[in-house]
């Protein structure tokens, strides 16, 4: 079966700590690789906090997979994710073949900002349901 | 309709060189159109930031101006971008 880019963004229960997620991650790398996956790269985001309480949780560690498998290794991932209690939420995307990898600027970006200022310019006249 | 586009008009007003139809003031042009340097990305919430509302709101393209192969992009990502809580389906103050 031919082999497919995807990326995965997996979100670590906060109370597993620095430690947990770190070793969290590297089940799931083995897991990847025990499905004849290829890893491309493997961002660590750190605690980052969430735009909305999952789980009763503010915060999360974001952790970005980029690797190469089948169609069915991915199911095989995502079976895990979904089992695994310490997983909040995640999503996989299967990403163009000739798509640069995510720069580390992405995840490097200090505090996750509010939803700032929308639309410089724009006429602001959607309406806000407000009374 | 109508009221719309007179105040679009003449918040355009300053600019000489706007292409004006029908009174309907500058014609806005899809910005990954114009830079197709531009990524749509679900993880980069700072650009995708920009096309939400202060409500937390997907901004129409009749607004942003972006071409509807882009928005349609850009409306997955931002969904996408909302299942991992980068950015919120709404927010509780405007």
């Amino acid at each position: 079966m031919a082999d497919r880019r995807y990326e995965t963004l997996v979100l670590i229960h906060p109370e597993q700590g620095e430690q947990g997620a770190k070793e969290l991650t590297n089940r799931l790398r083995t897991l990847i690789e025990e499905q004849k996956g290829t890893i491309g790269q493997i961002q660590e985001w750190g605690l980052r906090d969430l735009a909305f309480l999952v789980a009763k949780q503010r915060r999360a560690f974001y952790v970005l997979f980029e690797y190469r498998a089948t169609p069915a290794a991915l199911a095989e991932v995502e079976r895990n994710l979904r089992l695994t209690d310490a997983v909040l939420r995640f999503v996989s995307v299967r990403q163009a073949e000739n798509a640069p990898p995510t720069p580390d600027r992405t995840a490097r970006r200090p505090e996750p900002e509010e939803p700032d200022m929308s639309l410089e310019g724009a006429d602001m006249d959607l309406g806000e349901e407000m009374s | 309709m109508k009221e719309r586009g007179e105040r679009r008009g003449s918040s355009s007003k300053g600019e000489g060189r706007g292409f004006r139809r029908r009174g309907l003031g500058r014609r806005k042009v899809c910005r990954f159109c114009a830079d197709k340097t531009m990524q749509i990305d679900y993880k980069d919430t700072r650009s995708l930031g920009s096309f939400l509302s202060e409500r937390g709101k997907i901004m129409p393209s009749r607004i942003t101006g972006n071409c509807a192969r882009h928005q349609r992009s850009l409306t997955v990502a931002i969904k996408r971008a909302r299942t991992v809580a980068l950015l919120p389906y709404a927010t509780s103050y405007p």
